[in-house]
């Protein structure tokens, strides 16, 4: 087995449904219920199911999927912390986990004192620690703060102060899940640059994250869970687009049961009433039905993930009693190739009189993106044709 | 969904997951990160003695008060035969291996338990956690030694040739304590009871083990059987032979009780290494 390469092999783990019951009537329970021939499946909950993951040395590989469909617990298990209930897991060289970042921080502890405890926890000798300290002090930000104890830190530092230890340690294979989530945006950043410069170095990133826009911009791979199941592993785009797919469609399942105007139907046309095409203009064509006259403050958005637009229109309106035809026209649409979705809301200070929902989907035609280098966020895909000169001076 | 739970539900039983106890690539692999017990090991002392006025003071004025009360009370009510050494001296001898037992084992007992972040979400050698309680417990015992130093000035009293033999006590003593911490450890994960009747149990253990009086109140017949159930008994009854008389070891019964010792270790490490893929799953 080389360093950095990952094989786990149908991997299956269970937890306890019931975690909070152990009292000992349920262990008798329990009992009787095993000696009197019942299955012994009762109680337990299946996290990962007949998982199989090869991850070769240097592949970034990111993980995603819903809340609870085994992306931390699979991270567990490679990072050798949990134990699989049937299989193989199997990890080469050093491994370095941040699952939780703040796990390894004793809150009475100052930050000089955590930096040599978390450092030790993960495998770093004090001396590798003492020649790095500065480094790590500068990379956390964390100079004035460095000999106060950690409970007097703030969220932020606190993972900063954890982030910064662990991004420290040189391992063949870092675990990363959801560390994003907590510090500011130039701290987000920070982070992202360090993982793309530990990926050059040429050790295995696996990246767990809810952030699909971080997920895509450092990794080449993406495996997505659901249930505890891969459902599709490949490269990071199309999967993450198969994704937003699903999500999205979870989403228009749940036609909003709540609010005054209904949304009747709704159209989206390209040029001469064919697909849209990327940098062409656009018509949204909505039919309302309101029981009553209202003035109405009507939001259109286009996303591709899920609930957060790529951009917004707004317009105020009077809305008769009956059926209205609203029709919203962009004269460029400045979206690339791909699948978008449509989202409808008449949000009000006190009420929704519609709630803010996707009312279709739509598939522009055009060129592909211009593709994001490693470690960039790109927020949004939006479409722009530059001009660019290269002039020697 | 439906495609998911419409595939097989149980994993064949071909591929379920045995943990490979390998013991020799174990020890190698603590001893490799026993700088992680010494910084956990000194954690706790850090976060112990931030909070606390008096300090280290507390390691050594638990031995010595427990020490003042068994002299004032046992000294005068029931006439211990000491041999002829000093009370005080007799005691604290026997204090000092229990308390480094007792501490061993309530804090190392519980230390997976509190640690349980760390175990759920770190990767290290799971022995590093009671071992690093154990570091602790050494700390202290070595602080109310100096003590004991002290107290021999006082007293002026002159340790024996003997003393010599300390060093083979003390390797009984920290196998039998090593052994029952990890058992308990790895115990208490899964019987949380237990976390609140081991202080009941260690304050009876005080008084089975001849910390208060000396090895000849137990019938002679039943000494060896005794030394095997408690190895710490001859080990303290050891320390005040060698120390405090000029006697050898009493082999008859320090012998029983290095095999038992020995045997707690090694049951100990096998029943932590057993419980051990389970730690994170309950933690």
């Amino acid at each position: 087995m080389r360093d950095g390469e990952i094989q786990a092999s149908r991997v299956w783990k269970r937890f306890r449904a019931d975690r909070q019951r152990q009292l000992l009537r349920d262990q008798l329970d329990r009992v009787r219920r095993r000696l009197s021939g019942g299955s012994n499946a009762h109680g337990w909950r299946w996290a990962l199911r007949d998982v199989d993951m090869a991850v070769g040395p240097g592949e970034s590989i990111g993980l995603i999927g819903p809340n609870g469909s085994g992306k931390t617990t699979m991270l567990r298990m490679l990072a050798k912390v949990m134990y699989p209930y049937a299989g193989r897991v199997a990890v080469g060289g050093r491994v370095g986990a941040l699952i939780d970042v703040r796990a390894g921080i004793h809150p009475d502890l100052t930050g000089a004192e955590n930096v040599y405890l978390y450092g030790s926890l993960l495998g770093v000798s004090r001396r590798e620690v003492a020649r790095k300290f500065d480094e790590i002090v500068a990379f956390g930000e964390l100079e004035t703060a460095i000999d106060r104890q950690v409970k007097f830190y703030s969220s932020g530092m606190h993972v900063r102060l954890g982030f910064a230890i662990a991004a420290f340690t040189e391992p063949d294979v870092l675990l990363v899940d959801e560390v994003l989530a907590v510090g500011d945006a130039a701290f987000q950043q920070k982070c992202l640059d360090r993982m793309r410069a530990v990926l050059a170095q040429g050790t295995t990133v696996v990246f767990v994250s809810h952030d699909l826009q971080a997920v895509e911009s450092i990794c080449e791979r993406a495996i997505w869970l659901r249930d505890g199941v891969v459902e599709s592993d490949g490269p990071v785009r199309e999967v993450l687009g198969d994704y937003r797919r699903t999500v999205e469609q979870a989403a228009e399942i749940l036609t909003p049961a709540f609010g005054l105007v209904r949304v009747v139907k709704s159209e989206i046309r390209g040029p001469g009433g064919d697909t849209p095409v990327s940098q062409q203009p656009l018509e949204v064509k909505l039919v309302l039905e309101s029981p009553e006259p209202l003035w109405a403050s009507m939001s259109i958005g286009v996303s591709e993930g899920p609930a957060t637009p790529i951009f917004l229109l707004g317009h105020e309106a009077m809305l008769p009693a009956g059926q209205t035809e609203l029709r919203c026209s962009i004269p460029f649409l400045p979206l690339p190739r791909g699948r978008f979705y449509l989202w409808f809301g008449i949000i009000e200070s006190t009420r929704d009189l519609v709630p803010w929902h996707p009312v279709g989907q739509f598939e522009v035609l055009g060129p592909e993106l211009t593709p994001t280098p490693r470690g960039i966020l790109r927020m949004a895909p939006v479409q722009v044709t530059p001009t660019w000169e290269v002039e020697q001076r | 969904m439906s495609a998911a739970s419409s595939r097989v539900t149980e994993p064949p039983a071909d591929i379920l997951f045995r943990l490979k106890v390998r013991v020799v690539p174990a020890i190698r692999e603590v001893w490799q990160r026993r700088e992680l017990v010494r910084t956990l090991a000194e954690r706790d002392l850090r976060v112990r003695y931030k909070q606390a006025v008096l300090g280290v003071a507390w390691s050594v004025l638990t031995p010595l008060a427990l020490m003042v009360v068994f002299t004032v009370f046992f000294q005068r009510v029931a006439k211990v035969d000491t041999g002829g050494a000093q009370y005080a001296l007799f005691t604290y001898l026997g204090l000092l291996p229990w308390t480094f037992f007792s501490t061993s084992v309530s804090q190392g007992g519980q230390s997976l338990v509190v640690n349980n972040q760390l175990v759920n979400k770190v990767y290290c050698p799971r022995e590093v956690f009671p071992l690093a309680s154990m570091a602790v417990a050494a700390v202290d015992t070595a602080l109310a030694t100096l003590v004991l130093g002290l107290l021999f000035a006082v007293t002026e009293f002159m340790p024996k040739p003997t003393t010599l033999w300390v060093p083979v006590l003390l390797a009984v003593q920290v196998a039998f304590t090593f052994g029952v911490t990890l058992v308990l450890s790895a115990v208490l994960v899964f019987l949380r009871d237990l976390r609140h009747v081991l202080p009941i149990i260690l304050q009876l253990g005080l008084f089975a083990t001849p910390v208060a009086y000396g090895m000849d109140v137990v019938t002679k017949s039943l000494q060896v059987p005794y030394s095997i159930l408690n190895p710490l008994a001859p080990v303290i009854d050891g320390y005040r032979r060698t120390i405090l008389l000029g006697l050898a070891p009493d082999w008859h019964l320090l012998g029983p009780a290095a095999v038992a010792a020995a045997l707690w270790m090694a049951v100990g490490y096998v029943v932590f290494k057993r419980l051990e893929p389970g730690f994170a799953d309950y933690a």
